[in-house]
């Protein structure tokens, strides 16, 4: 826990780092800064979705502790969902400062949409089974299927298809050439936020042990 | 060694019997009451004439008329691709099945229900189209291997996420929910490959494969994990 507390202190120093300390990239000026919040943002998105998945496949094998291990996989597609939301918000302001629109149905906008449906109808999903005992299985086994397809949205297909995205836009020669002092808050950022992912995921943990303990002991 | 292999065959040979009955069990169902097939044709037949109907007399581009194409043929294939493990849990034979066979059985034999049913679709379907917008694919082998590997992805695909609402409350409404997302890959790339091969475009091997590797990939995680859906855990 003592690890991700120092979320408290790296934040504050990345959200320095980002606004004030790096320079503003060539081309797009200081708007270039939104880049430092929505790479993190986008990782832990993705991250979320594999833990959920991950969680699940335990699930299924051990089949053991299992409304505990349940509200694991929910909780870490949970915190996916807002951190979805968050890129594709954070993107489409990206994408209105550099390609006028808030909205162009590039690749990679309709892949972060299809990971936000995904979860979308993995909470309608859970949501729909409530009176059903298996739920657990029935769940894990849909996020297994999903995570099994989203590498593929989220990886491949952005990359075979033509796309707008900043590789392209920064660069003439389609590679990420950012300054020593950019690639440090970047990666800096993408830590403190996966450290954010982890410490609201703790809680949230904690939050769903102490509804399980206190459901059994009104069931006893 | 023989005897092992000996046993593998002849349990191969029973799997493949057990299979066949409930496939010929799910046919003989559906041949009776015809549900799910009349009601697929139908909307089938009903949207391609809609759309012919307002655009047979515009010259739309093929990229269009692919996006047609499988558009209606995945509406008309979502109507009753989950039906069939529907109706195991509306007439209340569900429980029976389970007891009666196993999960693996059960996945194959409706997969392979589904992936018949889903090619009559296309067979109806794909000619129709042709036929009332006057168009024909100047590249005619691969336009037919794009609707068919199409058509095996999304019927893989569609059978587990079946299996998955026949368990839920809201059944129909929650199904293409739950299937658009993980059906929007196989649409893309189908897509793509239907409207190359109706502009006349060579034969796009890779993505074909992709969409043959997909449907095992499925089938396969869907044959190892199907018992945890059909089977009361």
């Amino acid at each position: 826990m003592f690890l991700y507390r120092l979320v408290y202190i790296l934040m504050p120093i990345g959200i320095f780092l980002s606004l004030l300390w790096v320079p503003p990239a060539n081309i797009l000026g200081d708007a270039s800064r939104i880049l430092y919040f929505h790479v993190p943002v986008a990782w832990v998105s993705f991250l979320a979705f594999i833990i959920a998945g991950i969680h699940s496949i335990v699930l299924l094998i051990k089949k053991s502790d299992i409304p505990y291990r349940e509200a694991m996989a929910y909780n870490s597609a949970a915190i996916g969902m807002v951190f979805t939301v968050l890129t594709v918000i954070t993107g489409s302001i990206w994408a209105k400062v550099s390609w006028g629109h808030f909205w162009n149905w590039d690749p990679r906008e309709t892949s972060i949409v299809i990971l936000m449906l995904i979860y979308i109808a993995y909470f309608s999903l859970f949501s729909a089974l409530k009176s059903n005992p298996n739920r657990w299985g029935i769940s894990s086994v849909y996020l297994i299927i999903s995570m099994i397809i989203a590498p593929f949205l989220i990886f491949i297909v952005p990359r075979v298809y033509p796309s707008l995205h900043p590789d392209t836009i920064i660069n003439q020669d389609k590679k990420i050439h950012l300054e020593a002092s950019m690639r440090i808050t970047l990666f800096f950022l993408v830590v403190t936020f996966t450290l954010l992912y982890g410490y609201i995921y703790k809680i949230t943990n904690k939050l769903s042990l102490i509804i399980i303990k206190l459901r059994s002991s009104h069931d006893i | 060694m023989i005897r092992r292999s000996l046993n593998f065959v002849i349990r191969g040979l029973i799997l493949q019997n057990r299979i066949v009955k409930l496939l010929k069990k799910d046919f003989y169902i559906e041949f009776r009451s015809r549900a799910s097939i009349n009601i697929s044709l139908a909307f089938a037949g009903i949207t391609t004439l809609s759309v012919s109907l307002t655009s047979a007399t515009m010259n739309l581009p093929f990229r269009v008329h692919s996006i047609l194409i499988w558009v209606i043929i995945f509406f008309s294939a979502m109507n009753s691709l989950s039906h069939i493990f529907i109706r195991e849990e509306e007439e209340g034979t569900s429980i029976f099945l389970s007891i009666h066979s196993e999960a693996e059985e059960i996945y194959i034999a409706k997969l392979l229900f589904n992936f018949i049913l889903f090619i009559v679709i296309t067979v109806v379907v794909t000619p129709l189209y042709l036929f009332f917008m006057q168009i024909w694919p100047e590249n005619f082998i691969f336009f037919a291997s794009s609707v068919f590997c199409g058509s095996t992805a999304l019927s893989s695909i569609t059978t587990t996420l079946g299996a998955i609402v026949a368990k839920t409350s809201m059944r129909s409404s929650l199904f293409t929910v739950i299937s658009f997302p993980l059906t929007i890959p196989v649409l893309w790339i189908s897509i793509n490959l239907t409207a190359s091969s109706l502009e006349g475009g060579s034969v796009d091997l890779l993505n074909l494969l992709f969409l043959l590797a997909f449907s095992g990939v499925i089938v396969s995680f869907s044959y190892l994990l199907f018992k945890f859906i059909w089977m009361e855990q």
